[in-house]
Order: C-alpha cells, then structure tokens, then sequence
C-alpha cells in the first residue's frame, strides 16, 4: 500500500528538482566543517602527545570526517584532496619522501609555510598511516618523526581549514552563480548540478576500480599491499564510508526518493559484513577474494542505480570528450 | 621522387582558380566539429567572439579538419579508423569531394593544405601493420590522390606545416591499431618519434624521447612562427605515473619536456588531448577533457598555471591567449588573466578547433 502510495507520487510529482544549494548546505559545506574540527582536533593531539598510539585515535576520527567530502574532485579540492589524501601511490612516493626527510632532519617540520612546500606525497592522511602505523618507520618521543608527526597534522588542519573556508566561499559562489559574468567554470545551472552528480559517480567507481580493484588485482596476482591505508586498518571502513558519503550527497541533491540507490547501499552494507579482514591483506585467499568481488559488485550496482534514479531523469549524459579520446 | 618534386612545382605555379573566399562564409576564424542536440554531426565555423559563422551537416562525427588557405573549403575527417574525409563548400554548406583512401590505407584524422592550397596531405597508417604514410591530394584537380610518401614512424596523428611552407612535421604516435577499430595492439613496444620530412617525403630529422618514456604516446602539434613545435602527448602506462604530457622542439636541439607540479600533473590524468600556442606566441597550453582542466606553460617550459573546465579539449590561439572548447557547448577565452565565457551553444564540441589562414596564425 506505501509502495503504490509512494509510486503514485512519484508520477504526479513535478519534473525534477535537483538542487545544488541544498546539497551544499545540509551535506558538503557541514561535511567540510567537519572535517576542519576534526583536523583541528588532530593537530591538538599529536602536539599533546606524538607518540603514535596517542594520535592514532584522533587520526582515524579525522580520516572518518574526510570520508563525507572526501571523494569530491572539484573546485578546491580537485587540488586540495591530493595532498589530503595523497593515494594511489604505486610508485611510492610517500615512503620514499618521508624516508629522505628523516633521513636528512628536513627542517620544513619547523615551518608550517615551508611544510606547506613540501611533496604532497609527505603530506596529509597518508603520511600518518606509514609514520603511525608502520614499524618501519617506528620512533621515541622527541625524536625527528615525532616532530614529523606534529608538522604532518598541523598541515593538515590548515589545509581542512583553507578547504571550507573556499568551500563556504568562492566555490559556493561559482556553484550557486552559473552564468555570472565572471564565472567561466559553470555556465548555467544544469552545468553546477552535473558537476556534482558527476562526482557522485566518479567517487564511487573510485572506490569500485581503486580501493577494491587494486588489493585484488587479477586472480593470479592479488594485490594486498596496494589495499587503501591498510597499515591503519581502515581499507573496509573506507570503502563503506564512500558509498554512505555517495549515497547522503545523492539524497541532498535530488528533492525526490532513490528507492533503488538505498537497496543498493543495504547490498554494500551487507556484503561488507561478509569481509573479514578489513585491511584487506587476507585477497590472496580464494574464498576472501570473492567477497571482495561481490562488494566490488554491490558498489558498482550503487553506481548503476544513482544513474537510473538521478542522470537518466535529468538528462544527465557522460562526457563526450573525456569518454572517447583520440 | 624528382618527378614528384617537378610535379608539385607545377602545381604552385598553376595558383589557385577564383573561387569564393572565406569572407563569402562569413569571415570564420575557427573551424570546429560537433554533435548537435538532435544527436547529429556537424562542421561549424567560428569567429573570434565564439558566433558561429556557418554550419555544414556530417553524416558522422567528425574529428579535426583543414582550412584552404584561401577558397572557403574545409576538409573534414572522419574519426580513426577513417574511412573518408568530405570536402565541403563552406558558403554552400555542399560536399564538393569524398575523398577515400586507397585500399589498404585509413585516415587518421588530420590533414594539411600546403603549396598555396594546392596540395593536401594527409595523416593516414596501413591497415595491414600501421605503418605511417602521408597521402598527397592534388586539390587543383578536384582531390585526386597522386601520391604517398612514409611519414617514419607507425600510427602518425597530427601532421602540420612549418613556418618554412617546404617542411611537414609529423606526430607518431607510435601506437598500432586494429585495422577494424581502435583496439591498440604493441602497447609494450611502441615507439613514437616527431619526424620533419620534405614535402617530397624525404626524412629530415626525427626526434624520439627516453626509453622510459616509450609509452608516452605524441600525438598533437603546435607551432610557432619562428619554427619551435609543442607536442602533445598521451600516457600508454600505469595510471598515475605523472609523466610530462608536453614536450618542446626545436629542429637542431633536445626535446624540453615541460612538466607540471605533481598535482597537477596527476590531475591531467596521463591525457593530453589539444595543443596550442597563445596568440601572442609566449606560452601554449594544453588540455584533458579527461582531467576537465588545461595547463599553461611558458615557451621555456614553466608551468604557468591550470584552468579548470568540464570536459574541455578543443584549444586554438586567441589574442594573447585560447580559444578553449568542450562538451558541455562552452566557448571559454583564456588569458593569463582568466578565463571568460564567450558563447555556450547546444552542442558537444569534438576535439579540436582548427584555426583558419587569416584567423589567429595561417597554418
């Protein structure tokens, strides 16, 4: 009966109203601010106490408010998110940065604007999982790392800090403005509201291709160590935490139900819990493998629904140029 | 070949018949293709305020073109693997020619007018093992085919004319492909090369980068008046290995690989899709619909900056910066200053803007 309801009004509703601003203020622009007290928080901690089972707790808090807003590629965090989440890195660029700066005493710790300057390979979430949670890289209080530590965090919460405040700012400006005379990156509504439903897709088929499709590699070959911050353990939680973060931006963004994007979800929430590993490192099992794949299946399906349930009713097509290159 | 030389000569001499110009088409300064909102192709002409000057249909889509540097005629190519290109009347908006390749040869979807307009070449690879070879059209007798010559490389792209007018200069890919469609086949071995060849087809000089680089894929020119070539690259590699995507020649010297910071670089993602230099000729940039953003670079290489925009590949000289094109319809000018929207049209914008001889700089 609350099906037919529910199915009736959805066929006399209005045409589509997607709506950018309300995506911005009930989920990017708190998910941003978020993210900045949590870095805060982080910051405050590792110059409390370096030692990393002290800051551990307050990294992955930080790492969780990152995952909200953490998928988006536009405006300030095209550029932003990469020395925030310096990842994949197949040519392992992080271990061999930090490895030099320690090995060399790089001063940059001392500056928070000489930090700043440094590879966004040494910077940001990805820097704290190797130097809190790799034995390699293991150090005392009072020791180079550890003051490391404290300059990869205090970065990072300037750099959670300067992301909202562009966010709240000139980038609510650019979205909410298509058309302005000084606006060349949208030029009418439909353009802002694609750029966001684009990052829907985008981050999801991240987490498909990437955080599940490089740990598990080819069957022959898995891939364990390529697994998204497996020293900190949060490869699964990631993963998950995507698709909550894809599925919350869906639901702000289109003013009507995803019946079949909230199916797909509770596909993904259960596959997980089939997961026992959540590092990942257990891909070389056959068995393990599989569940892998079946919730690499159920974020793609994820994929799929938002495209039925928000493209196909704007009218939304993939890119002509970026799709077909030559 | 001396045969071939004398022949062309002749040609030259002949001129070209009064025809209608590109003032009788309204004055384009652009050439770009496009998928019109019905879902059908066309050839659009352009002025330097974005205003479309003329509009020619195509049965397909298209991929990049040629202007004849003085009739209002434009060659249009067919997307790889090219099966013909149309000649088109751009006052009339009539197809003049069709031309084919000859058995075993396909176009590759770019082409020059050289000696005055009397000559066109043509970027095409055999179908058999994708060898390069440029296709030499005699314009003056309604596009006959009268020739072929090797460009030295396997799967050439772009081809361009230089400053000399006796020169061409050929982007080898370096990529073979199936002759049926566009699967790659000797990703572990290509090999691309830049090579200069006479416009007899003799080789003049090649130009190839460090073996580690052997999968980075030149596929796009620019040139500059004073003969130094941009070349755009595309990265047949592992994702995310942020290998430089623009390169600089000069005949006589090194390749400058022009790099961006890492993450922008990581940005573009492996993908060059355009070239071009400023109008003033002090920098040229380039652009990835794939990463929705272009990059600008000084002519010594320095990255100057990037400019984000949604699926943006189409880039030609304008003033003292670009014309920028993109999917979405968007007709962007960029300048060191910023950027502006100039026009947004109900169409997807292909590839390439193709600048037009009396435009921003004759080709």
């Amino acid at each position: 009966m609350t099906r037919t309801l529910a199915l009736a009004l959805t066929l006399v509703a209005s045409p589509a109203l997607a709506d950018v601003p309300n995506a911005l203020t009930t989920h990017l622009l708190p998910g941003f601010h978020a993210f900045s007290t949590a870095s805060t928080a982080l910051a405050a901690s590792a110059r409390q106490d370096c030692r990393a089972e002290a800051v551990q707790p307050a990294y992955q808090a930080a790492f969780d408010a990152w995952m909200a807003v953490g998928d988006l590629r536009i405006g300030p965090s095209e550029q932003g998110a990469l020395s925030i989440a310096f990842w994949p890195d197949d040519r392992g660029f992080t271990g061999r940065t930090l490895s030099r700066m320690i090995a060399a005493s790089d001063p940059a710790v001392n500056d928070p604007a000489t930090f700043a300057e440094v590879s966004i390979a040494a910077r940001g979430f990805f820097a704290l999982d190797m130097l809190l949670y790799d034995p390699a890289f293991a150090y005392e209080p009072g020791s180079y790392p550890c003051t490391l530590v404290q300059a990869v965090a205090e970065d990072l919460a300037a750099q959670a800090e300067a992301l909202e405040t562009t966010w709240a700012g000139k980038f609510t400006e650019a979205l909410t403005n298509p058309g302005a005379p000084d606006n060349a990156l949208y030029l009418t509504e439909e353009e802002a509201l694609r750029a966001v439903y684009t990052q829907l897709l985008a981050g999801l088929e991240m987490t498909a291709d990437s955080r599940l499709g490089r740990p598990m590699g080819s069957f022959e070959r898995p891939r364990p160590r390529l697994a998204e911050a497996w020293r900190s353990g949060r490869s699964l939680r990631n993963v998950v935490l995507s698709v909550e973060a894809a599925q919350a931006l869906a639901h702000a963004l289109a003013d009507w139900d995803l019946p079949q994007t909230d199916a797909a979800v509770a596909q993904v929430h259960f596959a997980a819990g089939n997961i026992d590993d959540g590092s990942f490192q257990d891909v070389t099992d056959a068995v393990h493998r599989l569940h892998l794949e079946a919730l690499q299946q159920a974020v793609r399906a994820v994929r799929a629904a938002l495209e039925i349930e928000i493209g196909e009713r704007l009218g939304i097509a993939p890119g002509f140029n970026s799709q077909d290159g030559d | 070949m001396i045969r071939r030389r004398a022949f062309l000569a002749s040609l030259l001499a002949a001129g070209a018949a009064p025809s209608l110009s590109w003032a009788d088409a309204g004055s384009p300064a652009y050439l770009a293709a496009a998928r019109e909102g019905d879902g059908g192709f066309a050839l659009f002409g352009l002025d330097r305020g974005g205003a479309s000057t003329f509009r020619v249909p195509l049965p397909a889509r298209g991929h990049a073109g040629a202007g004849h540097p003085t009739r209002a005629e434009a060659v249009a190519f067919a997307r790889r693997p090219g099966a013909y290109a149309l000649v088109l009347d751009c006052v009339q908006g009539a197809v003049l020619h069709r031309l084919t390749p000859p058995e075993g040869r396909q176009f590759n979807g770019h082409g020059v007018y050289a000696q005055g307009g009397a000559v066109l070449f043509t970027a095409e690879q055999a179908s058999a093992d994708s060898a390069g070879v440029v296709g030499v059209w005699d314009v003056e007798a309604g596009y006959r085919r009268i020739g072929e010559f090797a460009t030295g490389g396997i799967g050439p792209h772009d081809l361009r004319l230089m400053p000399d007018a006796r020169t061409l200069v050929v982007a080898n890919g370096g990529i073979a492909t199936d002759p049926t469609d566009r699967t790659k086949l000797n990703i572990p071995q290509m090999r691309p090369n830049l090579s200069y060849l006479d416009l007899t087809g003799a080789l003049l000089d090649q130009v190839e980068l460090a073996p580690d680089l052997h999968r980075n894929s030149i596929r796009h020119l620019a040139l500059r008046d004073d003969g130094l070539v941009g070349f755009a690259m595309q990265w047949e590699g592992d994702e995310g290995a942020a290998t430089p995507l623009l390169g600089l020649h000069r005949r006589g010297a090194s390749p400058l690989l022009a790099e961006a910071p890492l993450g922008d670089e990581l940005l573009m993602r492996g993908y060059a899709g355009s070239i071009a230099f400023a109008g003033d000729g002090a920098e040229l940039a380039i652009s990835s619909p794939r990463g929705g953003r272009l990059h600008r670079f000084s002519d010594g290489g320095d990255f100057l900056g990037a400019v984000p925009r949604a699926d943006v590949c189409g880039l030609a000289s304008l003033d003292a910066g670009y014309l920028a094109s993109d999917g979405l319809g968007g007709l962007i000018a960029v300048t060191p200053e910023g950027a502006r929207a100039l026009a947004r049209h109900p169409v997807a914008w292909d590839n390439h803007i193709v600048a037009l001889a009396g435009g921003t700089r004759p080709f």
